[in-house]
């Protein structure tokens, strides 16, 4: 069992930047990142956090 | 017996015997030959001296490496365990263990007792339950290093985080030992009953080195650099590992100081760690298959750079994530392949809150909306009469309704304890019933019922989860899984987090059979002994320090949670008293807690607990 592929946020990340580096190309890649994190929508206010997981991939069919 | 050992034994009758057995252990004939020493009142200093201090006698000893209990006695002397199994010789002290089981002191690796042990050398109820080494520290926050001027930063953080009354740690912590960690635990050490083996907090190194900046940012290469000296020198005092937290917050909402930590700044420390030996503990996001998964990779990641023991706590079942923890377990079980340390904390406990509308409360963190009106808590009427504010905190009681494994309308929601007389016949019945028969809804009810009580009414939700003893019991038997995670000294007032280990046997040992009373024991004692490090403990043999508990395999449980208002200040917690540990539990070959006495006046024989 591993992890989903997943990044630490660089200095000065927000979803966006993740987004665009990690899914180059994607259409809607800012909205698909934030479906794939939703711990993070959650608290918007403060933004990422350098110690917060961000997900790449989708979660697993369940 | 020789002529010279019978005489120099003369006149102590039966008792001679006895010593000539203790003698084979310690010393033999020649040894007094050796000495020289004839006449009668250096024979007598002899005897005291090589008298024993105390024996337990004719238990069954599980002396906690798993293997199958043998009958015998365990003899002590100056606070260590001189000798296990066999017939001891005379002591100052003979407890007599038939029919009970005699095994080393349990071990709570992920407590909170920073505070308590300021003001409560007993860690009281924790010792009679037969716990006897303690790990404080957890989860990022320490009561050192820490300066003079962020002590009210602190306080307030570690008060909401482990919901410490107020008025019991502003009372209780008198910060005598000034800023450093080193004097922290040598003003412990000076005042505690039982061992405590110290994790140094994370959030609390970023204060010290970053100030107000450790709540806004990532730290500098500088900074890390100095939070690194930092560690070492609180690992060189005697701290066992750092902790820290990626879920909790402040009581102003904000992140605490450790999640705004890099993942460069966790690699830094943890080369700190190895350099020292030293365990890395972590709170993860627990509510969450899927990043707690991703932590056990980046702590297999970090065990495997440095070489360091990590464990994350704690690790709950819940029926409606049913395989959740059989997927954390698949990459605990992945990255032990790999050759990583990393140790997923169980408790055996269901999870049950108990909460008033008048305070903060894990049952409340989870309401968003709840947050919005938690100004409302000391204005109970300007809750009644503001509208909007009222209806929201129903809502959020009415959202509980919805939820999986014990909602409002399930018969395990139910009213606590009341406080006006009028409402005892409330006491004991569901949140859904007292519903039904009033004709209002969930929220409704609780509110209505708290605001009658001026807000102190007390509700529980009882076994919200982690509940499914069977499940449980397998989880706690698997040979990676860390029992511990009992929270000791936080959260007073949701839930009592004594008993615990009680709890492991009635339950998993008697109930479900899920562990032999040998595991159950080694579950508590060896194993968190050799994951912290701490050399000389969890296991009786002679030479390790002599902790000790003594209890009735039959009947050892956890006993009915109760309010107690022992803390100082104001308030109310819950707590549990001893089931079945009806015999003694003995701290470095003290007696500190008996049936017969009860809490020991006076003893102190709690020790630093360090790895080296």
């Amino acid at each position: 069992m591993t992890a989903r592929r997943f990044v630490y946020p660089q200095p000065g990340d927000d979803l966006a930047a993740i987004a665009a580096r990690e899914l180059p190309g994607t259409q809607g890649a800012d909205e698909q990142l934030l479906s794939w994190n939703l711990h993070l929508a959650a608290r918007r206010t403060i933004g990422l956090l350098p110690s917060d997981i961000v997900f790449t991939e989708p979660p697993p069919p369940r | 017996m020789s002529a010279r050992s019978t005489s120099w034994w003369g006149g102590r009758g039966a008792s001679c015997s006895r010593h000539s057995h203790v003698n084979d252990q310690d010393f033999n004939d020649q040894d007094f030959n050796d000495q020289n020493c004839n006449d009668q009142n250096c024979n007598d200093k002899e005897v005291e001296r090589l008298m024993l201090d105390l024996v337990i006698r004719n238990g069954l000893i599980v002396d906690g490496s798993g293997l199958p209990g043998r009958h015998g006695d365990v003899s002590v002397r100056g606070g260590r365990v001189v000798a296990v199994g066999g017939r001891a010789g005379d002591a100052h002290r003979v407890l007599d263990a038939t029919g009970r089981i005699v095994a080393p002191g349990f071990i709570d690796p992920h407590t909170h007792y920073d505070a308590q042990l300021c003001f409560d050398p007993y860690a009281f109820p924790a010792i009679e339950h037969g716990v006897t080494t303690v790990v404080p520290g957890n989860c990022s926050l320490s009561l050192a290093p820490l300066r003079v001027d962020q002590r009210d930063a602190f306080s307030s953080m570690f008060r909401l985080i482990e919901e410490m009354p107020a008025a019991a740690f502003d009372a209780g912590v008198d910060w005598r030992w000034g800023e450093g960690f080193g004097g922290w635990l040598d003003a412990l050490a000076e005042n505690i009953a039982l061992n405590v083996a110290p994790l140094v907090g994370h959030s609390v190194l970023r204060m010290y080195v970053m100030g107000a900046e450790a709540q806004v940012r990532a730290a500098t290469a500088d900074e890390i650099g100095a939070m690194a000296d930092l560690l070492r020198v609180c690992l060189d005092a005697g701290a066992v590992g750092l902790s820290t937290s990626f879920v909790d917050i402040d009581e102003t909402y904000r992140p605490v100081p450790s999640r705004w930590a890099a993942p460069a700044e966790l690699d830094a420390l943890s080369a700190v760690l190895g350099e020292r030996d030293a365990v890395l503990q972590i709170v993860h996001e627990f509510y969450d298959t899927e990043l707690t998964i991703a932590r056990v990779e980046q702590l297999a990641e970090l065990s495997l750079r440095h070489g360091i023991t990590t464990t994350l706590s704690p690790l709950f079942h819940s029926d409606a994530n049913h395989d959740g923890v059989a997927r954390v377990m698949a990459a605990v079980e992945t990255a032990r392949a790999r050759g990583a340390a990393v140790w997923p904390q169980v408790q055996t406990r269901p999870i049950d809150i108990s909460f008033t509308l008048d305070q903060r409360s894990l049952m409340l963190l989870t309401m968003p909306s709840w947050w919005k009106v938690a100004s409302i808590r000391d204005h109970a009427d300007k809750l009644a009469a503001v509208t909007h504010q009222r209806q929201l905190l129903v809502d959020e009681m009415n959202s509980l309704a919805r939820r999986p494994g014990g909602g409002l309308g399930a018969g395990g929601f139910v009213v606590r304890d009341v406080m006006n007389a009028r409402n005892n016949d409330l006491i004991g019945r569901s949140i859904d019933d007292i519903a039904r028969e009033r004709g209002t809804s969930h929220g409704d009810t609780v509110v209505d019922l708290a605001l009658d009580e001026n807000l102190g009414t007390w509700f529980i939700r009882a076994s919200i989860g982690h509940n499914n003893s069977p499940v449980v019991g397998e989880l706690l038997a698997h040979p990676f899984v860390h029992v511990g995670a009992s929270d000791g000294g936080a959260h007073v007032g949701s839930f009592s987090t004594f008993g615990d280990t009680g709890y492991l046997f009635s339950e998993f040992v008697r109930g479900t059979k899920s562990l032999s009373l040998e595991a159950a024991v080694k579950k508590i004692t060896l194993d968190p002994a050799t994951i912290w490090g701490l050399k000389g403990r969890g296991l009786l043999a002679a030479g390790n320090a002599a902790d000790v508990v003594v209890f009735d395999a039959e009947r050892i449980g956890r006993g009915p949670e109760i309010a107690s208002d022992d803390f100082p200040g104001d308030g109310v917690r819950w707590i549990r008293h001893q089931e079945g540990v009806d015999a003694v539990v003995v701290v470095n070959g003290e007696v500190t807690w008996s049936a017969a006495e009860g809490y020991v006046a006076g003893a102190r024989a709690g020790q630093i607990a360090t790895r080296s």
